[in-house]
């Protein structure tokens, strides 16, 4: 319990400010705090100028205010070294993305208002860098984390769906009215197409260039090393960046009317956007990483800043504030725009506690590897492996492997065809569901995607029993075929569970069935199971033949139906002769079976419907479909119980008894004990087997001819143990304890030498 | 009417088919089934303790019903999603008795194993069913979203219902099963959550560390959870109207159920997979070393070990060893070092070449060195002279440590009078030579030796049959003098070392044969 508190000192994120006293640090946070309102301030004006003025001049006038003073205050001509011509290539191509960044996010804030691109957008490097951990890596550090992402996830889902912000004032104005340049049209019309109101697209705009934001900041941090420095590369960038905007801003000015009525009123506004947003913002966050660490400022900045933003879209159409910005003009509808809503709050304060869980820090290497054990009984483990285990295969070379995998193989290949027609016909009902609007359709559709999943299961099985051999699966990876099998019996008897209780429900009340699109649907999906079963039915036969003989024969008789009487004798052995062939492609097929059958008992019912109006034919045609379903899975599931439940192979128990008598008969075999024979898998019949032998017999001998003797039975995978009295002895004069050995030694003492060996034994 | 024939023909093919496939040898055997269903049951019912597991099996049966209805009535997803942990409960009460059933039963011939696997059958075939219908409960949610107007009112009591019920039935009936698949299995992620901010929470609160800190049982920790989602569910409805929540709330409790029975369905499929529990690994690897060390043994190879039941090990292993080495003498040392955590052990010796003669320390000249305990230690010694001892004399060594070749020889040259005084060379009179080896134990103490001594020295060991002949009569050999043995053992390693280069390797694998 103490460790447990230890570490929870350690990593909780309510306790991470016991490293540093808080008090030494209360300047840089309330520094920090007020930096963070100055922002949030700031973005709410320049959602107000961005009303009047271009995007890109609003830009160019920011980069070119911060440049100004930035030059001014660091100098990055006169001090440092001099910039070679390559730096400055690379300057340029940093100053363009950055460029790009800050285009997409004030575009966003157009879109969004305010409150919704703090939220998305403000969030600090660490944050984004966590969540991406979580999401792409499979050690993301914790539950702690994963929560923290999910957290984001919901909040930005929130933003999306629940919050109702949508203008129908500005929808209907939206439409091609006041694209003033290519650029802003051009992202309008990427918006629309994407089929969202505009303030969601501006969501996704967001979120997508915050992820750009927070891969650029990591790219640029070799540059900044580079040049200098991080903030000779941000003075410098904010000049270039100027540059590059300059002739983009003289075009548009010269083609296009200016909006805007006196600059001179917008000096003051722009002064402060430039001040708070874009060098104070940077010189205090510097400072305040420099002091405390990064992930603690990102904490509080992140709840100063979301929490100001909150308060501030909730006064700033106040008119009250209209009262107090004398300087901006209050716009008419602003009142109605972007406002408050439940989907905001919320949203902002999953935001809120998801970006402190994230920044929060964590314990890195919890996963170590367990090597062994110290002298003093203590785990070791080796952090180490981790590290090195993570060589990424790239994506289209996986694909292509496994493609290759599969395809090697006659079942996983009859699988994957049959998946690929099943899935293609899946989306084409869905696409076709979609276009006509059928929600029959789409359903039945998702029914068949359903099925797909039983498909999956069988195909990675079957991929999975090539696998080679491991420490923790010794014997191969043969039996997850057996497995899988059951699973797949397993899922078969819920299906007919559920469509047994929706029979029953339907008998009792016949719901009304619109059988238009029933019968060609019913029909393609019957046509498709029957391509499977044509497939899966040879793959059956095939698979039987290579196993047993009884099995083709029996199938044979399947085939053509009427085999006669005879065949029922043979119904037993069939359903045991098939656990021992392939238990996954028995329980496919079986899948595909039942598929069949719901396609025909839809294609009788549809038929009954129609032409006598029976509507009670669907439920019963589908109770005997369920009563059908559930007496085929009947005997696989037995196979596959009596396979995992280690039962000796009843196709091989009447060889292995005669194997064992021979065994007896050999020459010096006394006698044998604890014969266990099993099937692992389709191909393999396991064994152990403990031989008493007279002592003057050979041992290697022995276990020759009982191997030989027993692959002929069909084990081959086989231990011999040979014993002989010496082992005996041997054993108890080593396992015994001095109060075994006084008990047994009294009860040997009454006992006689003959009977005691064949008590031991 | 274009399809009507096909679909006719067809129908009658696949009826044809199953009829031949399925429903005959079920017809078949289906009265054999069932008597011995009944016949089994008996035997279950006839245990008091089961009783109470019926009991509350048909409890749980009423409750399954009362819910199911509600769920029809009040039209509630989530609601349909919780009840399916009641139906959980009702697998794992049938689990339980499956597990009483099993402690009765012993192992057959065709079952060889016993029935301890069925236990884990049944946990992960329950557990598997469960998330099967959270599948289908997510799939019912993705597929048709029927509009739902809640009449709610039933949704609370049938929550509180259910947890009543489940959290009743989670107490009293003492599951062993699924208590050990449990605690064995990895937790989940629901588990982890919960721990992880409950281990948060006592950084507050540290009082609550002891309620808080140890791992949850995951069975009432999805009950707590859907329970809780439920009320949620409730109370919006009720205040906002807002029934999206139901399907939100049902795919969370599908969810959860999923994170709670993965690892349980995982950890029992892998033992139905037969494999190596992960945690034994270290200790299965410490132990085939300790193997690999022994004197004579080459390699270990073929090792596949696996859990019959839940807990029981068993395992096989074939193990090369030199040519000169004694069989059966490595057989017992190996077995002896696996048994304690193998109980169903099978290890086969093999040697290569056997049928070759061996070059060296020939003791006879046929192609098949005899066989008998004696063989080995002087075998393996193959830079002594050939030790072949006149019958009476025939050496054993000490209790069956293989001699190391580098051990001195004169120790075992047993026609050395003067050396073979004080030890006890054991005679192996008739009453007394039927005692293993163990008699002679590490701490059994001189007495009984000397008493045996004094009884007859010169005695061989000529009537005992199965090669027993001379077994006492090498005991004291290893032993300078006449002190006990298990003195011998601590104190003087130096003759018995196995192959060993380590010293402290051999004595920490003496350490365990102290009493």
């Amino acid at each position: 319990m103490e460790d447990k508190y230890s570490s929870n000192v350690l990593s909780g994120g309510k306790l991470g400010m016991v490293e540093v006293p808080n008090s030494r640090l209360t300047r840089y946070i309330v520094l920090l705090v007020v930096t963070k309102i100055l922002k949030a301030l700031g973005i709410f004006e320049s959602y107000d100028i961005l009303k009047v003025v271009h995007i890109v001049q609003f830009i160019f006038i920011l980069k070119l205010g911060s440049a100004v003073i930035l030059l001014f205050f660091q100098k990055p001509f006169s001090s440092g070294k001099v910039i070679s011509k390559r730096q400055w290539i690379k300057l340029l191509k940093h100053a363009v993305f950055s460029c790009v960044i800050s285009l997409l996010g004030f575009f966003g804030l157009t879109l969004c208002g305010p409150l919704r691109t703090l939220l998305l957008f403000e969030h600090s490097d660490v944050v984004v860098i966590a969540l991406l951990g979580v999401l792409f890596t499979s050690s993301g550090g914790g539950p702690s984390k994963t929560r923290g992402a999910a957290l984001f996830i919901i909040a930005v889902i929130c933003l999306l769906l629940f919050d109702n912000d949508d203008l129908m004032a500005k929808m209907a104005e939206h439409p091609e009215g006041h694209h003033d340049s290519a650029l802003t049209h051009f992202l309008y019309t990427a918006i629309a197409f994407l089929g969202v109101a505009d303030h969601k697209g501006g969501v996704v705009l967001l979120v997508v260039s915050l992820c750009l934001k927070v891969g650029f900041h990591t790219a640029s941090r070799k540059l900044s090393v580079e040049i200098g420095g991080a903030k000779r590369l941000y003075a410098l960038d904010n000049l270039v960046s100027s540059m590059v905007l300059l002739p983009w801003v003289i075009v548009l000015s010269a083609t296009t009317e200016s909006k805007v009525e006196s600059w001179s009123s917008l000096v003051l506004p722009f002064g402060m956007i430039v001040f708070s947003v874009m060098i104070l913002e940077f010189y205090v966050d510097a400072i305040c990483s420099a002091k405390m660490e990064t992930p603690r400022c990102a904490r509080y900045g992140a709840i100063a800043l979301f929490l100001s933003a909150l308060l501030l879209a909730n006064f700033w159409t106040h008119p009250l504030t209209d009262q107090l910005r004398s300087m901006s003009k209050p716009p008419q509808q602003v009142s109605t725009e972007h406002v408050l809503s439940g989907g905001v709050i919320v949203s902002a304060v999953f935001f809120i506690m998801s970006s402190s869980i994230l920044s929060s820090p964590s314990k890195k290497g919890q996963q170590g590897t367990l090597v062994g054990y110290s002298p003093e009984g203590t785990p070791l483990y080796n952090f180490m492996g981790d590290a090195l285990q993570h060589t990424s295969q790239s994506l289209p070379r996986f694909i292509k492997d496994s493609l290759k995998q599969i395809l090697e193989e006659y079942d996983s290949r009859q699988i994957f065809y049959f998946l690929c027609l099943n899935l293609a016909f899946t989306f084409v009902e869905l696409f076709y569901g979609v276009w006509t609007n059928s929600l029959g359709l789409i359903s039945d559709g998702f029914h068949m995607l359903f099925d797909c999943s039983a498909l999956v299961l069988g195909l990675f099985a079957a991929l999975m029993t090539r696998w080679k051999a491991t420490r923790i699966f010794s014997y191969g990876y043969g039996r997850v075929e057996i497995l899988s099998g059951f699973i797949n019996g397993l899922f078969l008897m819920v299906i007919a569970f559920f469509v047994f209780v929706e029979s029953v429900t339907r008998l009792l009340d016949p719901p009304n069935i619109n059988t238009d699109m029933l019968t060609p649907v019913s029909v393609g999906g019957l046509l498709v199971n029957l391509v499977g079963i044509c497939a899966f039915s040879h793959a059956h036969s095939h698979g039987g033949k290579s196993c047993s003989s009884s099995h083709g024969h029996s199938h044979g008789g399947h085939g053509h139906g009427h085999g006669g009487h005879g065949h029922g004798g043979h119904g037993h052995s069939h359903g045991s002769g098939g656990g021992g062939m392939n238990a996954n492609m028995r329980g496919v097929y079986l899948h595909v079976l039942a598929d069949t059958l719901g396609s025909v008992g839809v294609i009788i019912s549809t038929i009954l419907i129609r032409q006598f109006g029976w509507l009670i034919a669907d439920p019963i045609c589908s109770l005997f479909i369920a009563t059908l379903i559930f007496l085929s899975v009947i005997p696989l599931l037995k196979d596959a119980c009596e396979v995992l439940l280690l039962r000796t192979p009843p196709e091989n128990e009447k060889d292995l008894n005669s194997a064992l008598e021979k065994i007896e008969k050999i020459e010096g075999v006394l006698s044998y004990r604890d014969p266990h024979f099993w099937r692992h898998s389709a191909n393999m019949i396991a064994g152990t087997i403990h031989l008493q032998i007279m002592s003057d017999v050979v041992e290697q001998r022995i276990i020759q001819q009982v191997t030989a003797i027993l692959k002929d039975a069909g084990v081959n995978n086989l231990s011999v143990q040979v014993e002989k009295e010496a082992y005996f002895q041997h054993m108890s004069g080593l396992s015994t304890g001095f109060q075994e050995v006084l008990a047994m030694t009294q009860q040997m003492e009454t006992m006689k030498y003959l009977k005691d060996g064949t008590c031991i034994m | 009417m274009l399809y009507t024939d096909s679909p006719l023909v067809l129908i009658i093919f696949i009826l044809c088919l199953i009829l031949q496939g399925t429903i005959h040898p079920f017809r078949k055997t289906h009265r054999s089934v069932f008597g011995k269903l009944l016949q089994e049951f008996r035997l279950v019912s006839s245990d008091r303790r089961s009783w109470r597991i019926l009991l509350f099996g048909a409890l749980n049966l009423l409750c399954t019903g009362c819910l199911l209805m509600w769920c029809s009535s009040t039209n509630s997803m989530a609601l349909t999603a919780y009840t399916y942990l009641t139906i959980f409960d009702l697998f794992s009460l049938i689990t339980c008795l499956i597990s009483s059933w099993v402690s009765m039963k012993k192992p057959s011939q065709v079952f060889s194993f016993g029935f301890d696997r069925l236990e884990v059958l049944a946990v992960f075939a329950s557990t598997v069913l469960i998330q099967l219908g959270a599948l289908f409960i997510l799939k019912e949610r993705c597929v048709c979203r029927p509009s739902v107007c809640l009449c709610s009112g039933r949704l609370l009591v049938g929550t509180f219902v259910a947890l009543f019920f489940n959290l009743v039935t989670l107490m009293s009936v003492r599951n062993k099963p699924f208590a050990y698949v449990s605690e064995a299995a990895s937790s989940s992620w629901l588990q982890e959550h919960v721990a992880d901010l409950s281990r948060s929470l006592c950084g507050i609160i540290p009082g609550l560390s002891s309620v808080l800190l140890p791992r949850m049982n995951p069975f009432v920790l999805i009950n707590m959870a859907g329970a809780l989602s439920l009320c949620t569910t409730y109370m919006l409805i009720e205040i906002n109207n807002y029934n999206a929540v139901d399907t939100a709330s049902a795919v969370a409790i599908a969810l959860m159920t999923f994170g709670t029975m993965y690892p349980m369905s995982v950890y029992s499929g892998k033992v139905l997979l037969q494999t190596t529990p992960s945690h034994i690994i270290g200790q299965l690897d410490k132990l085939l070393r300790e193997v690999s060390t022994l004197d004579g043994v080459l390699e270990v190879r073929n090792e596949h070990f696996w859990t019959v039941g839940f807990g029981s090990l068993a395992g096989s292993a074939h193990v090369r060893i030199r040519r000169d080495a004694n069989e059966q003498l490595v057989l017992a040392h190996v077995t002896n070092r696996l048994l304690p955590l193998v109980s169903t052990l099978t290890v086969q010796i093999f040697k290569d070449d056997w049928t070759r003669p061996l070059l060296t320390g020939t003791l006879s000249p046929s192609s098949v060195p005899p066989m008998g305990p004696a063989d080995g230690y002087t075998l393996s010694s193959s830079s002594l002279p050939p030790l072949l001892m006149s019958s009476g004399g025939e050496l054993d060594p000490l209790t069956s440590t293989p001699s190391k070749p580098t051990s001195p020889p004169p120790e075992f040259a047993f026609d050395t009078p003067g050396r073979n005084v004080q030890p006890m060379v054991l005679p192996a009179p008739g009453h007394h030579a039927h005692r293993p080896y163990g008699s002679l134990g590490l701490a059994y103490g001189a007495s009984p030796y000397t008493g045996m001594l004094n009884q007859g020295l010169p005695r061989p060991g000529g009537g005992l049959g199965l090669g027993v002949q001379g077994l006492g009569a090498g005991y004291g050999l290893g032993v300078p003098s006449s002190q006990s043995y298990r003195t011998a053992y601590g104190g003087a390693p130096a003759p018995l070392r196995f192959g060993t280069s380590n010293p402290l390797a051999s004595q920490s694998q003496y350490r365990q044969y102290r009493p």
